[in-house]
């Protein structure tokens, strides 16, 4: 009954590192321990094969389990098929394994995994675990904050699997990736801080690249995004990703993405 | 019996912990925006011995101060900040003293908490007074790397265990 109690003692609160709240990648530092995050992204792609836009919903629910280690759970939801159609889910974990932290900045290394399934048809050589394929990802990550811009990179290896029930990979395609991105934040308001209520305003710019590992096929996308933090309780990131080159066939590179998440603090009370 | 026991036992403790740690002044490294600063706030209003917290947003500090005869250690608080996803860079606190005569590398059990006042000189501690932490943790990387060259002399520092405090008055 009293843990129940505490349970409901919820403390909404907002996510760390506002510069490093990445839209498209994960910093190397993960969110406070014993604190529980929602996260809702959409997303609205241009169709490059056929006409229209295609829209994609995916909730995502993170857990910070102590203060190196978190863990999210995804569903993929879209309606390229007419119908809004949940296609399939993921399990991400993120490991911190190193920090130099000192007054106004810090460096950190982290090593993550996915595992996803997708029961979609594969349309494209492009191989992407959040929403698309079967299969895992690995990869590391390092994370630099300097006073109010912080610069993250990942680098990672990407394979995909067969989308059972219905869809073997095709053999004619790399089933396997290399990933790497580069990605630029910048706190641009409030210059001075007065209080936990003031909105914070990052500007963040993406670079996101894959080399398919069998054929050398890649691209390289470009996301520019606003994030807006609202009383220290709110995250809405809005971005726009476009593809700068591509030699390998993408369904739908290019679009708008929206992203609302929210923190909940002290999940379990605990007074040590 | 068993309620009687507890109450026994918490007289008992009541009379060991009297007035510990009045406040703390702890400065947080690796982050420079608000959120990052709200994620350690909470870390420290969760704990039910705190009675109220201010915040600096632009210099990261923040200003814990503690309910009457709470049984907080510095160890307590420093762990509630890392677990936010952050390090200490200074911690100062203030604590009751009577009249306790101090000398360079003298230790004493004040309240429960073992402290080795350390770079010190001779003098007497009386009333609220604030004292540095110097240990591993409690201050920046690149201090302790200083400061581990300079406290070589003083055993216990190099020792970097967690049985003990070293302070020094400021």
């Amino acid at each position: 009954m009293k843990h129940l109690f505490y349970g409901f003692i919820v403390l909404i609160s907002f996510q760390i590192k506002a510069q490093e709240l990445f839209v498209f990648t994960e910093p190397a530092s993960n969110m406070p321990s014993n604190s529980v995050g929602i996260r809702l992204g959409q997303s609205l792609l241009n169709e490059q094969i056929k006409s229209g836009y295609n829209y994609h919903i995916m909730p995502e629910i993170m857990w910070g389990i102590n203060k190196n280690l978190m863990i999210h759970a995804s569903a993929f939801v879209s309606n390229r098929n007419t119908n809004l159609v949940t296609e399939g889910g993921s399990f991400y974990a993120k490991y911190r394994f190193f920090s130099i932290d000192d007054l106004h900045s810090h460096f950190r290394l982290a090593t993550f995994g996915r595992y996803s399934f997708n029961n979609a048809d594969i349309h494209q050589d492009e191989i992407e675990t959040m929403g698309h394929n079967t299969g895992f990802e690995t990869g590391i990550i390092a994370t630099q904050l300097i006073n109010k811009v912080a610069i993250s990179s990942t680098l990672s290896f990407e394979k995909a699997l067969d989308n059972k029930p219905n869809y073997d990979f095709p053999s004619t395609q790399s089933n396997n990736a290399t990933n790497y991105s580069l990605s630029f934040g910048k706190l641009v308001y409030p210059k001075k801080y007065t209080s936990f209520k003031q909105t914070n305003i990052n500007l963040m710019v993406e670079f996101l690249g894959q080399t398919l590992n069998e054929n050398g096929k890649s691209y390289l996308d470009v996301a520019p995004s606003i994030q807006f933090i609202i009383n220290s309780q709110a995250r809405i990131d809005l971005a726009y990703k476009q593809e700068l080159y591509a030699s390998m066939l993408r369904s739908a590179p290019n679009g708008f993405y929206l992203k609302m998440e929210y923190t909940f603090f002290n999940i379990k009370q605990n007074k040590k | 019996m068993k309620s009687t026991f507890l109450y026994i036992s918490l007289f008992l403790f009541a009379l060991n912990t009297n007035a510990q740690i009045i406040k703390a002044e702890i400065i947080a490294t690796g982050l420079t925006c608000s959120m990052c600063s709200n994620a350690i706030n909470k870390q420290f209003k969760a704990l039910a011995e705190v009675e109220n917290v201010e915040t600096d947003l632009n210099t990261n500090t923040f200003t814990v101060y503690l309910k009457k005869d709470s049984k907080i250690t510095p160890r307590i608080l420093k762990e509630r900040v890392e677990k936010a996803g952050f390090f200490v860079g200074s911690m100062i606190i203030t604590m009751q003293f009577v009249n306790l005569n101090i000398s360079d590398n003298f230790s004493v059990s004040q309240d429960n908490l073992p402290l080795i006042f350390i770079d010190s000189k001779s003098k007497t501690l009386n009333g609220a007074t604030r004292v540095k932490i110097l240990d591993k943790s409690f201050v920046t990387q690149k201090e302790y790397k200083k400061l581990s060259k300079l406290y070589a002399k003083y055993v216990s520092y190099a020792l970097v265990n967690e049985d003990n405090y070293h302070l020094k008055t400021i």
